[in-house]
């Protein structure tokens, strides 16, 4: 017996694990703990241990504005992403609103594509000398709009966060049995009745958590009131973050720390609100999962008033940016009186291969989504594999722990892993190369890639794996042999997944940008920074067109695009 | 080979007991049924003997062997004790071809390739499967996926084999087959067997020895004959076969006799229970026990047909009298409304 030819128990590698993936996630946060309540940045000599940086940071009056002004944004995204998407959601699960199959990986669009991207794209077709904003006031003489005020930055990160909503509130709907509905029906209840009166109000625990997924990631925000606040001196916390580095002159890590602290206070209880609420939420649906039948409840004279409506927020929330930042990498320069046929070029595209850094990002981040994907797959497995069915108190702490980083947003990961490769001397070689950057996207999307993965573990038979170990099989041997094997297409799925998560993401390498650890999406921010929208448009263009590469591949393999 | 022995065990999943201290043997070379309604334990008791559960209370072992000690804090994992299990949804693996699926036991016992060929090419043909060794289980039918789950778990020949209600996914028709093929497939290697199953029959055909498990407890063991003929409990008595049952008070008792009394008439039968005179007592008894009889006369009473239903190979007959509502079979279907049911005192149990 014990034939297996691995020795270590399955035991040491769970620990090694759990402590492996602590470190990763408790380094960076308590660094940045450690860092607020000291005088000067942790390297120098003279820092010592103080509430000043509190202090200042609560004494100044932007941060108190960018605090109110962050919360009214996160609020009033969320009242208009809810409604719409909660809307959005009856349509598309329960209803015949024409498209429906064709639709769902379309609407789901606005969640790959990158934020900054987007923000760029509305500048370039609604700024004050917008390509759309020109061809309306030539035709009615006024411009009917204001992009760079607050209602705007509401409405666009509104619009934007309604797939977020669509996402759970349509997956609770499909869960529902359609009796219910019918019910309505025949008792005389129109679509919007039965929508209103029946069928929302049954996955309402989806509905709230979606809700609270959402004003959480208002708090997160930070590529649109980069781009759509900044002009107009609008200020939240992420942007109030960004700007504090040159506040003082020198740079000021305690106080930045102390932002990300105050950050980091909002959203933690968020995160794990949201995690009682979607177990809570999961735990409605499956009530009713048995044997459920589902009709399409036909629209009659409103399908196509409901489809127009899908297609004007598609429109106006991806088709509008994309295609106006698409415009803009082709045309040499854009303003009043401008002919369209007269300043066609594909210049900017041929400059992008000018400069080494913009090259050194575009091959970085395919490396990152493509190689940096897999290894995180394979890192977020580990973990997983570790906990899989270990009735242990130690899988909760895991839970926990790699739920953690979700509440740093990007931005403030990105400059916690900074100050750990600063902080760790061994760690410093790292600092510059793209491994740096793998890293910190590797642990901002912990809790989403492991929420991937257990995905796939549990749909595992558990006596699969108990008949592996009664014909004589070890623990380690089980998970090599049958486990892995099994999740094998899941891993792919996850990989693909991942990979456009990593194309997209833009704030996490923001502050770890410099010569080697280029990505487009930091990179974008810096030289939106400097003005250069010809090369911004090409580049946001090349990122579009990898997650548009990534999303159709993962449509024609059948992926879902959700885990 | 050796005993299997399984010595007081007790198990809980928080304040939920499942098992209450059960103690089975299973002999060399018998087969025994772990019979009980869903909730007894039965599958549990499986999967602790297989090591797949950890019980808080209680000593299994296998000869010399000890699997699980809970006092001297031994508990051999699952790969360590070498038996061979097969699980009530057969749990194939779906990436390994049946050659795959059967040969994994080996390859992790370091088996030569030519040996496995060989030792797997021979339980491939003794299930008379030889020719689908490279299909994937979900090119098979059920009886074939269950055949090949059990060569899986006895090619490597283990010391015993556990069957979790083996034969419980196959269709009504299969499944008579399979229990003949079973039965006569593991008496002819030799194999000691335990095997866990809801359905009466099943255990009698297949077993030589039942454990009647319930609530955690076990209520009654012996031969199939023993436990259909002489139920020691209510529990027994209703469990096995299809039986009638008579509410009532019991009112003489001596020796192995007693007598109960239903509505207003005196029954006489076979004490079964510790109840004194004056208690409310249970009277049970088989259907096919039940005999009618045109008049009056001892352990009868007078009943009214309600209704008589074909089921094949006879009739079964529901008669009432108030409240009481008694079954019993008939050979021809009755063509009187009134009926004298007679409860032989021999046949009927009183607990």
């Amino acid at each position: 017996m014990g034939s297996s030819p691995v020795t270590i128990p399955f035991t040491f590698y769970r620990f090694l694990v759990i402590g492996l993936t602590a470190l990763a996630v408790l380094a960076p946060l308590s660094l940045v703990f450690y860092q607020s309540v000291l005088t000067a940045p942790f390297f120098q000599p003279a820092a010592q241990l103080s509430l000043n940086a509190y202090r200042f940071v609560f004494s100044d009056n932007d941060f108190w504005t960018a605090f109110v002004t962050t919360v009214l944004l996160a609020g009033g995204m969320t009242t208009i992403a809810v409604p719409l998407g909660a809307a959005l959601a009856f349509l598309m699960a329960r209803t015949d609103v024409p498209g429906r199959h064709w639709l769902e990986p379309v609407i789901l669009v606005p969640i790959f594509v990158s934020a900054v991207v987007l923000a760029f794209g509305y500048v370039v077709a609604l700024g004050p000398v917008g390509i759309l904003t020109i061809a309306v006031k030539d035709l009615i003489g006024v411009i009917p709009w204001n992009l760079y005020s607050f209602w705007s930055l509401i409405v666009i990160a509104g619009l934007t966060h309604v797939p977020h909503v669509y996402l759970y509130t349509a997956a609770a709907l499909r869960g529902l049995g359609s009796d219910v509905e019918e019910a309505a029906r025949t008792m005389g209840a129109n679509p919007w009745r039965v929508a209103t009166g029946v069928s929302l109000p049954m996955v309402l625990p989806a509905i709230l958590f979606a809700g609270v997924l959402v004003f959480f990631l208002g708090f997160e925000l930070f590529g649109l009131p980069l781009v759509l606040g900044d002009p107009q001196g609008l200020l939240v916390l992420s942007t109030y973050l960004f700007k504090l580095t040159n506040k003082l002159g020198v740079p000021s890590y305690q106080l930045m720390a102390v932002v990300v602290v105050a950050i980091v206070a909002v959203t933690a209880p968020l995160v794990f609100m949201q995690r009682r609420l979607l177990r809570q939420a999961q735990r409605y649906v499956s009530v009713r999962g048995k044997g459920v039948r589902s009709t399409a409840l036909r629209l009659g004279k409103w399908r196509w008033p409901a489809f127009v409506a899908i297609a004007l927020w598609f429109a106006i929330t991806v088709l509008v940016p994309l295609a106006g930042i698409t415009l803009r990498s082709f045309v040499e320069t854009w303003g009043e009186g401008v002919v369209l046929s007269e300043v066609l070029t594909l210049e900017h595209y041929r400059e992008l291969t000018e400069y080494p850094n913009v090259v050194r990002s575009i091959v970085n981040t395919l490396g990152i989504g493509v190689i940096g994907g897999a290894a995180a797959v394979l890192c977020y497995t580990a973990i997983a594999l570790a906990i899989h069915r270990w009735p242990s108190p130690w899988t909760r702490l895991v839970d926990y722990l790699v739920m953690l980083p979700r509440a740093m947003p990007g931005l403030v990961a990105g400059l916690a892993l900074l100050w750990v490769f600063l902080f760790f001397k061994p760690l410093s070689p790292l600092r510059e190369t793209p491994i740096s950057v793998w890293l910190a996207y590797a642990i901002v999307w912990l809790a989403y890639g492991m929420r991937l993965i257990s995905g796939t573990l549990i749909q595992v038979g558990p006596e699969l794996e108990e008949a592996a170990r009664t014909i004589g099989a070890s623990e380690t041997r089980v998970k090599l042999d049958i486990t892995l094997p099994l999740i094998r297409y899941g891993m792919l799925a996850s990989w693909l997944l991942v990979f456009l998560i990593f194309v997209r993401e833009y704030s996490t390498g923001i502050y770890l940008l410099g010569p080697g650890t280029e990505v487009i999406g930091s990179l974008l921010v810096s030289l939106w920074g400097t003005g250069a929208v010809d090369l911004v448009s090409a580049l946001s263009v090349v990122n579009v067109v990898m997650i548009g590469v990534g999303l159709l591949i993962a449509v024609r393999l059948g992926v879902r695009l959700h885990g | 080979m050796a005993d299997l022995t399984v010595n007081d065990l007790a198990l809980r999943y928080g304040d939920n007991e499942i098992l209450k201290g059960v103690s089975v043997k299973v002999p060399p070379g018998r087969v025994v049924a772990l019979l009980g309604p869903s909730g007894s334990g039965k599958t549990t008791l499986l999967r602790c003997v297989a090591g797949l559960e950890t019980p808080h209370r209680g000593r299994i072992s296998m000869g010399e062997t000890v699997f699980f000690d809970a006092g001297a804090k031994i508990d051999l994992p699952a790969e360590a004790r070498g038996l061979g299990l097969v699980f009530q949804s057969y749990a194939l693996w779906p990436h390994r071809t049946v050659f795959g699926n059967v040969a994994y036991g080996l390859k992790l016992r370091r088996v030569a390739q030519d040996e496995i060929k060989r030792r797997v090419g021979a339980a491939l043909a003794q299930i008379g499967l030889a020719d689908l060794a490279e299909r994937y289980p979900h090119q098979l039918s059920g009886g074939q996926q269950q055949r090949v789950a059990l060569a899986r778990a006895l090619v490597y020949e283990p010391a015993i084999i556990l069957l979790d209600e083996p034969l419980s996914n196959l269709d009504a028709k299969l499944r008579e087959e399979a229990r003949a093929w079973l039965r006569q497939l593991i008496v002819s290697l030799g194999l000691s067997a335990l095997i866990v199953t809801h359905d009466q029959i099943e255990a009698m055909a297949i077993a030589d020895h039942i454990t009647l498990l319930n609530g955690g407890v076990v209520e009654q063991e012996g031969t199939p004959t023993a436990l259909y003929q002489e139920p020691a409990t209510l529990f027994a008595a209703e469990f096995m076969g299809n039986n009638t049952r008579l509410e009532g008070k019991l009112v003489a008792k001596a020796d192995q006799r007693a007598s109960i009394e239903v509505m207003g008439t005196k029954l006489a039968g076979l004490a079964r229970s510790s109840a004194a005179v004056g208690d409310k007592a249970t009277g049970v008894i088989r259907l096919e026990k039940v005999t009618l009889a045109a008049g009056p006369g001892p352990n009868r009473l007078p009943m009214t047909l309600k209704t008589q239903m074909y089921i094949g190979e006879r009739w079964e007959l529901v008669f009432v009298k108030d409240a009481l509502s008694v079954r019993a079979y008939s050979a021809a279907p009755l063509d009187r409304e009134s009926c004298h049911v007679e409860f032989p005192p021999q046949a009927l149990w009183i607990f």
